[in-house]
């Protein structure tokens, strides 16, 4: 239409212009909704898994490793509610009056037992080249999202707080991932690796049954978690470091114990492979799970936004410009817990109980807690 | 979502209040003498209750306004109505001094009548049995139907008061709730500027370079992250990293050890609570500018200071005399909203939305809560002299008191990144407030003396306890102050020494290498 025309022509042009413009309007709405739809039933599909994962359901799950066996008794033992009310450290009572059931108050020695394995679990990790952080406990619910879990699901595992967009962590991988979404690290800052320790909050809605008793499943739980961020080619060997650190502090403390690589049934979404440590729990009579090692490859970085800059190769040349830079790529996350207090109190107070009703600390614990060797039971 | 309505914002006046109409009766020839209540509505006043004669009529209440404006309280306190009425010049003195919008006269009104219709439904009580027993003898048929119409009268009278005698306590409890704790003698009466100086400890460090506040120097040292934290989360959340983690849990270890020497027994409490509890230790869950986080599609919200679980501990219970003093440390995370809050004293760590905090906790005999609460600031001010802070306790002046305190301490210490004092500690006697909320009290021991058997009858009677709550530590202000006063002109900061062997004997924050 520059150009010069006959008017007739002009007038054609036009219509056809207003026709097209018009076409491209609704395509244009059609496209956004389509890719909104797109992404709506994409974002669900799972993660790849790595191909050494057994195919099947819970029993398929493979042992990696086992260390120590089950202690053997010469007394009845009492399992860790009885205990807590004998030695006076665990009250839920109070706690269902004042808030409801799976909530509870420590006490006295389990107050500092909390403090030494929160402390001693930070400094082991620390010696490891992982940076302490803590965390905010309330999150925007798109974070949660973002890193593979459903806030707003019926049974959903997330508390939301009224009147906002806001929840409760049930862990801190969430805010762990939420540091850098949205960004690009340079590769010379990678690997990132974290130790956080943060409150967490669970519903625990849907879950019933046996596996609820006591410290086992409750609504909030302090917990050391350990993340790191890595280029895609290290994420295998990060998984490795991390259930290599969890077997190792598991070991110190002398609890008996299987590394389980989960079956891909029971992988959560995000995971690629995912190593679970169940540690024995005398006082229940089966083993129970410590902690979960997940390799979660480029899953959260792709809604997170985390992506990386290569370095780029050794090369001198004429000037570059931005187009001479290499692609940006994403990056690798790896979540891994460290210490989840109840249920590593749990496995102590059970494991470690004796006739005489005390219960005997593992000595790594010992310098953080004052030194104390012993929970005795209290006069009254 | 919570389906009560209750609001406890301090008792504004009620505009609408109803009684059912059916209270009005017919007077009855010559038997009864019902002393009849109206309740007559006025616009933009209080609910005023007058007594009428038996002559009164319905019609004065048009029905469309008959909607109750408050829903039935969840929980009652045990408010002492005898004494606030015996005391009440007293209580109204004190109900000015705090600024409170608690209004005496409702509740005093709302009282008498509230007693009198007692009376009176006891009266109907009596007088129906007395016809159920009249009935029992031998009668005239004529006579019989007589008692039988005035039984029936009398149980519909009694039903009806019945009613209107629960809406009133009901609305007596409302309005009595607000009612604020009464004022030690010796605390100033005023606003802000009346506080009064207890004690200073130490002078404002001088320097000879050029200082930073606590947020430059978190950012030099890679200590505090407020920015990703506004992506996650929003403003006033924070990420510690490095040394701040060792920090913030030498802090919270080291307060603890200390506090437990002196008898207190260490605690970790659920953060998620139910409202009722909330509302117990005398704050407003539902208020508008509430502090409070309430949890989506549930009657439970966070706790924004340990004090709340603590006191819920022992709710409806009788402890022994023996088993007093009860003294607690207790850990938790702490989550406010700050509404309302703006302006300068909004920065950084100063004021945000989660914290981590160790709050002291004590329940004892009413005799000796002036002795404790000497023992909790004085503890406090061990803890913060140890430390090296300069600081000053004040005395607050009655506007500046919560409603639950009788008398409050607050700590300040120097900020010379604010260039101002900050408040890092409070500490409350509440007497009797919250023990009268959440239903704590104690049984006397038995004076020594032998006798014949004792029933349940020559049991002492039960008391309220008193309750005292102290700030231990609160993590992000004591990290201002340590972070602002403890820093050096290499941009370095040091560790009070106190601190060193609970963070594996780091003496200094360094900066980082780039």
């Amino acid at each position: 239409m520059k150009g010069k025309l006959e008017s007739s022509e002009r007038e054609r042009l036009v219509e056809e212009g207003k026709n097209l413009k018009e076409s491209l309007v609704t395509l244009e709405e059609d496209l956004v909704k389509l890719k909104d739809e797109l992404q709506h039933v994409a974002q669900s599909i799972p993660n790849m898994t790595h191909p050494d994962v057994p195919v099947g359901g819970e029993d398929s799950s493979a042992i990696r490793k086992e260390v120590g066996c089950p202690r053997e008794f010469n007394f009845p033992i009492k399992d860790h509610l009885q205990l807590g009310k004998d030695l006076d450290l665990i009250d839920f009572d109070s706690a269902a009056e004042v808030s409801g059931s799976k909530f509870f108050y420590l006490k006295n020695e389990a107050v500092l037992l909390e403090m030494a394995l929160l402390n001693w679990t930070l400094s082991q990790v620390m010696k490891k080249g992982y940076t302490p952080l803590t965390t905010p406990e309330i999150v925007r619910s798109s974070i949660v999202e973002k890193c593979g879990f459903q806030p707003r699901g019926d049974n959903t595992q997330v508390y939301s707080i009224d009147g906002t967009d806001q929840c409760l962590i049930g862990t801190a991988e969430i805010p762990l991932g939420g540091i850098h979404m949205d960004s690009i690290l340079l590769e010379s800052a990678l690997p990132l690796k974290y130790i956080a320790f943060s409150h967490c909050f669970r519903t625990e809605a849907g879950a019933a049954g046996a596996a609820t008793k006591g410290l086992y499943r409750v609504h909030q739980f302090s917990k050391a978690e350990m993340f790191v961020i890595c280029r895609p080619e290290d994420s295998e060997f990060f998984h490795h470091e991390l259930i290599q650190i969890e077997e190792d502090l598991f070991t110190s403390l002398g609890l008996h114990f299987k590394t389980l690589d989960m079956a891909t049934a029971d992988l959560g979404a995000p995971a690629y492979r995912k190593f679970d440590i169940e540690a024995w729990m005398p006082g229940f009579g089966r083993f129970g799970e410590i902690s979960s090692a997940s390799n979660c490859t480029d899953y959260q970085s792709r809604r997170l936004g985390i992506r990386y800059r290569p370095s780029e190769p050794l090369q001198t040349g004429p000037k570059k410009g931005k187009a001479n830079l290499p692609a940006t790529k994403f990056v690798h996350t790896l979540n891994a817990t460290a210490c989840a207090v109840p249920r590593m109190m749990v496995c102590l107070l059970e494991n470690y109980q004796q006739e005489d009703g005390s219960v005997v600390i593992p000595e790594p614990l010992r310098p953080f807690m004052g030194g104390i060797e012993l929970i005795k039971p209290k006069l009254k | 979502m919570s389906l009560h309505k209750l609001r406890l914002a301090a008792a504004v006046p009620l505009t609408i209040s109803t009684f059912s109409s059916r209270l009005f009766l017919k007077p009855f020839p010559n038997t009864l003498t019902l002393g009849l209540f109206s309740r007559r509505l006025q616009q933009h006043k209080p609910l005023l209750v007058r007594a009428f004669s038996a002559s009164a009529t319905v019609q004065d209440i048009p029905a469309t306004q008959t909607t109750v404006s408050s829903a039935r309280p969840q929980w009652k306190a045990s408010i002492d109505f005898k004494w606030i009425r015996d005391n009440k010049e007293a209580v109204e003195i004190n109900i000015k001094n705090r600024n409170s919008n608690a209004n005496l006269d409702v509740v005093l009104e709302l009282y008498e009548n509230m007693v009198n219709l007692q009376k009176e439904v006891e009266r109907l009580r009596e007088e129906r049995n007395n016809v159920a027993k009249k009935m029992k003898g031998k009668l005239e048929p004529s006579e019989r139907e007589r008692l039988v119409e005035e039984g029936k009268s009398l149980k519909e009278s009694l039903v009806s008061m019945e009613e209107d005698l629960v809406k009133l306590k009901d609305e007596l409890q409302h309005v009595a709730q607000s009612i604020p704790n009464m004022t030690h003698p010796d605390v100033p009466v005023g606003g802000e500027d009346s506080s009064a100086i207890r004690k200073e400890v130490g002078c404002p460090r001088e320097f000879h370079f050029q200082i930073k506040d606590h947020l430059q120097l978190g950012k030099d040292l890679d200590l505090i992250d407020f920015d990703s934290a506004a992506e996650v989360s929003g403003s006033k959340f924070f990420y510690l990293k490095n040394e701040a983690v060792l920090l913030e849990m030498a802090l919270l270890n080291w307060t603890l050890s200390q506090v437990m020497k002196k008898g207190y027994t260490p605690l970790t409490t659920p953060e998620i609570v139910r409202s009722s509890i909330v509302e117990k230790c005398g704050f407003q869950p539902r208020g508008d500018n509430t502090q409070v986080y309430s949890i989506d599609g549930t009657d439970q919200c966070l706790i924004g200071t340990a004090e709340i679980p603590l006191g819920g501990i022992h709710m409806d219970s009788i402890l022994l005399e023996s088993a007093l003093p009860l003294k607690y440390i207790a850990f938790s995370h702490c989550f406010r909203t700050e509404a309302g809050a703006a302006g300068a004293a909004t920065k950084g760590l100063y004021r945000v939305h989660q914290f981590s905090k160790a709050e002291m906790f004590v329940i004892c005999r009413p005799e000796d809560s002036e002795f404790f609460h000497h023992e909790l600031i004085q503890i406090e001010e061990d803890l913060f002299t140890s430390l090296g802070l300069h600081f000053k306790t004040l005395d607050m002046a009655t506007a500046d008191l919560g409603a639950p305190a009788y008398r409050k301490f607050d700590i300040e210490a120097w900020m010379p990144g604010f260039g101002r004092f900050g408040e890092i500690s409070s500490a409350s006697n509440c007497t009797d407030y919250q023990s009268r909320r959440l239903g704590i009290r104690y049984r006397p021991s038995e004076p020594l003396q032998t006798g014949p058997k004792k029933g349940k009858a020559n049991l002492p009677a039960t008391k309220f306890v008193h309750t005292l709550n102290a700030t231990a530590c609160a993590v992000p202000r004591m990290m201002v102050c340590l972070l602002e006063n403890n820093q050096q002109e290499d941009g370095s900061v040091v560790i009070p020494e106190p601190l060193r062997p609970f963070m594996g004997g780091i003496e200094l924050i360094k900066p980082k290498l780039k």
